[in-house]
């Protein structure tokens, strides 16, 4: 790969399901690179191909949109890109247009508005042989003349008809075709004009025609934010303009598709000729008459999120004990290698690889669900579970493509808040992934079993804990309905939702090249983005538990140790390195902190070895089950099920305070703890996706956010519970 | 009648749009124009958001939105 960027730059622009991307795939191959545009979330794609003549080209991916009118981000985007605003690069010098053949005219729409930003164009007809196979036959000559551009048949999966390509883009860089332009009426051109004047010649922007286009066209054109001049000036110019056209008989934000498309259509006249043979009902009518039926659609929908849901919890289960099983047997490798080093033992195997073993572990879950993820908007069947349950989520801001990721949350929230990607409006892609950590993850679930186990079991029997165990999975859920509300009240008040006008496309066949790929993207991203973040937190956390590190420590608990021995007492071994454990603890930076912060918690319920589990336990909640093994003494190597843990629990009383002697866990407090851990954010890698995936600012948002949500709620809870208690 | 309130199995002429819905723009740049016929294909298990047809593609709009799209039966 060439490190300097090559000179000439081609952007690929296309309606959705084009087979854009496949094309660019195709192109490119695996030499491309995937970042954001600056400033917003969409993604940029750019990569680097190689023509016949040997010239190195960078391709950029626009995002795919129906029109450039920039009523959303993606267009916005593409205007940008195509008349040099975007990237901070200049214009490319070519624009190739992906057309889907079945809806040509469609297509066409957006090579039209492409056109009038000034650039070369080049167009291929991408899923030529799918079209062909349904009886149309396009005369591509023909449309080539009557636009004036290159029109090359193509079929990206099959890379045919790439070649041929490649050499007309190699000649029309050197040519530069332009594609006809529609003769705009005379009011058209004279509200143009009228904004050329007023904008380009007397304030001196520089706006091609293609942009005062959109101006007049557009109710609230991108364009207009990045005018030298203040929006007071320009505002009542382009109004002006818009009035003008009115009143000569063109409703503006109509004019543009109706003279558009009067303009395409009879350029098409006998170029698309559709066979008689031609089915009248496709295939994919077919398949939608079972998968969007009001009853037998919901239940393969159902059927099928069951099937997604069990997967990233059940297939990646062996990925990650094996992950788990590695991490374990690495840093027992590093922590004999370093015996002689305690602080660097400690720093290495239970900070560093415990750490980012721990975050490794959700590598498999990303992986399967995104193989689901690329099949299920591969085949287009996302878009049909979108429309399937859009109506649940309308009334808070959301649209149907939540539903996917919100769903996966339930087993991790990270492949949740990565899958949001799916989501093409921002306002909902944003409350979808504030409100994707409240959904109960696999790691809540020890949490619950380790307290229903030990508290609710007891007492009430299995049934009441199984009920237990299934309503806590439904506390986070209660919470995010009303929380997503509200948020869309807030934070997105005032701000445009994206139209909810989604095409359902034809069904297709998944490639599996393209879906391995994305897995791969998707899981680089999260362990070199993420990943990085996650190393510095653990460092942290680590520290604070382990220093400072008093040499008397020790010493003492062996004193008091060998009295009780003397004593008589019938203690073991072990019990001397757990209690050391349990000291250290105490004396560390969280330890004390846990003894400072304990007041805060007291109204949950909360004495300091709980405080400082839920402290220890902000990077990955799963830690509180073995910090509170050493807390109450029981040494590291506790998990859920561990009959001492529960019965250390139920035995621990109050050292001292008004309620000394009393148990500390009660039924309240097991509830309470449960609460807290069901909604509060203790998962430094959502965290550090969330800042990824947004940015800092709303993953610290969220983290104080929802730690405040659990705090209130474990409180409230604590306070009802023993009223009743 | 409106768009939302067409019935499965009617072919339905486009009359007049109001164009200043955002949604009804898009449509608009898809081809939904006066005159256009469109059929109903398929409704949300809650009856809401529509899928119509028209130009050979299927497109999912929510209730609110097809309200402001004027259409007349052409045939049942």
């Amino acid at each position: 790969m060439s490190k300097s960027t090559p000179s000439t730059r081609i952007a690929l622009i296309g309606n959705p399901n084009t087979g854009k991307t496949s094309l660019f795939n195709t192109l490119t191959g695996m030499r491309q690179r995937v970042g954001n545009y600056s400033g917003v979330t969409v993604e940029k794609k750019t990569g680097t191909w190689s023509l016949p003549n040997g010239r190195e080209v960078e391709l950029i991916d626009l995002p795919g949109t129906y029109s450039l009118s920039a009523s959303s981000l993606d267009e916005r985007v593409a205007v940008d890109v195509i008349t040099g605003h975007g990237l901070g690069q200049k214009a490319p010098d070519l624009v190739v247009v992906v057309v889907d053949v079945e809806n040509l005219r469609r297509n066409l729409f957006l090579a039209s508005q492409a056109s009038e930003l000034g650039v070369p164009i080049v167009i291929a007809l991408n899923c030529w042989d799918v079209a062909e196979k349904k009886g149309l036959q396009i005369d591509s000559k023909l449309l080539e003349q009557r636009l004036g551009v290159p029109v090359v048949p193509t079929v990206a999966k099959r890379k045919s008809g790439t070649e041929e390509l490649a050499s007309e883009i190699a000649k029309a860089i050197e040519t530069r075709p332009m594609l006809m332009r529609p003769q705009w009426p005379e009011a058209v051109q004279k509200a143009i004009h009228t904004l050329h004047e007023e904008l380009v010649t007397k304030r001196g922007e520089k706006l091609r025609e293609g942009e005062l286009q959109r101006l007049l066209f557009d109710r609230k054109s991108a364009v207009s934010e990045r005018l030298q001049s203040s929006a007071a000036e320009h505002e009542p110019i382009v109004k002006a303009a818009r009035d003008q056209l009115y009143k000569d008989g063109f409703q503006p934000d109509a004019a543009e598709s109706t003279l558009r498309f009067r303009f395409l259509n009879p350029l098409l006249n006998d170029v698309l000729e559709r066979q008689a043979a031609m089915k009248k009902r496709s295939k994919s009518e077919g398949i939608d008459q079972l998968l969007l039926h009001k009853f037998w659609g919901l239940v393969v929908f159902i059927g099928m999120m069951y099937v997604v849901f069990q997967s990233v919890y059940t297939w990646a289960g062996p990925m990650m004990d094996l992950i788990e099983g590695g991490v374990g047997w690495v840093q027992g490798i590093a922590a004999d290698a370093l015996a002689n080093t305690p602080m660097l033992q400690s720093l290495i195997a239970d900070g560093i690889i415990g750490g980012v073993g721990a975050f490794l572990v959700f590598l498999p879950q990303i992986l399967v669900l995104f193989f689901f993820i690329s099949i299920l908007e591969e085949s287009g069947y996302m878009a049909r579970a979108a429309f399937l349950m859009d109506k649940l989520f309308q009334w808070c801001g959301l649209n149907g493509k939540s539903f996917v990721p919100l769903l996966t949350s339930f087993a991790c929230a990270i492949p949740g808040i990565m899958g949001a990607r799916t989501i093409h409006d921002n306002k909902a892609r944003l409350i979808t992934i504030l409100v994707a950590p409240l959904m109960s993850c696999s790691a809540r679930l020890p949490v619950y079993l380790l307290l229903i186990g030990a508290f609710i079991e007891p007492v009430y029997g299995p049934k009441v804990a199984g009920a237990t165990l299934f309503a806590m999975h439904f506390v986070g859920a209660l919470v995010a309905a009303p929380f997503a509300w509200a948020l869309n009240r807030t934070v997105n008040k005032g701000r445009k939702p994206e139209p909810f006008v989604m095409e359902l496309p034809h069904y297709r066949v998944p490639q599996i090249k393209l879906t391995c790929y994305r897995m791969y993207e998707s899981g680089k991203e999260f362990v070199v983005r993420a990943g990085t973040v996650i190393f510095a937190m653990t460092i942290v956390i680590w520290a604070l538990l382990y220093f400072p590190r008093s040499t008397n420590v020790e010493e003492l608990v062996t004193t008091a140790y060998t009295q009780e021995l003397e004593a008589g007492a019938l203690i073991d071994e072990d019990e001397l390195s757990k209690r050391i454990d349990a000291a250290y603890l105490e004396q560390s930076y969280m330890g004390r902190f846990g003894k400072f912060a304990q007041p805060v918690f007291a109204p949950a319920g909360y004495d300091w070895k709980i405080t400082v589990g839920v402290l220890a336990s902000f990077p990955a909640r799963e830690i509180i089950i073995s910090t509170l093994g050493i807390t109450y003494a029981l040494g590291g190597e506790v998990d859920e099920e561990s009959d001492d843990l529960r019965s250390t629990l139920t035995r621990a009383k109050w050292e001292s305070g008004p309620r000394a002697g009393e148990p500390v866990f009660n039924i309240p407090v097991a509830l309470s703890i449960m609460v807290f851990f069901a909604l509060c954010m203790q998962c430094g890698a959502t965290v550090a996706v969330i800042a990824k995936e947004l940015n800092w600012w709303w993953a610290s948002g969220s983290f104080f956010g929802l730690t405040a949500i659990a705090w209130a709620a474990a409180v409230l809870v604590y306070q009802v519970g023993m009223m009743f208690a | 009648m409106r768009l939302n309130e067409i019935k499965k199995g009617g072919l339905f002429r486009v009359k007049n749009l109001n164009c200043c819905n955002d949604c009804v723009s898009r449509l608009m740049e898809m081809g939904l124009l006066p005159d256009q016929e469109i059929r109903l294909m398929h409704e949300a298990p809650l009856g809401d958001p529509i899928a119509v047809e028209f130009n050979g593609c299927h497109i999912s709009v929510r209730l609110e939105d097809a309200a402001h799209v004027e259409v007349e039966l052409i045939s049942e």
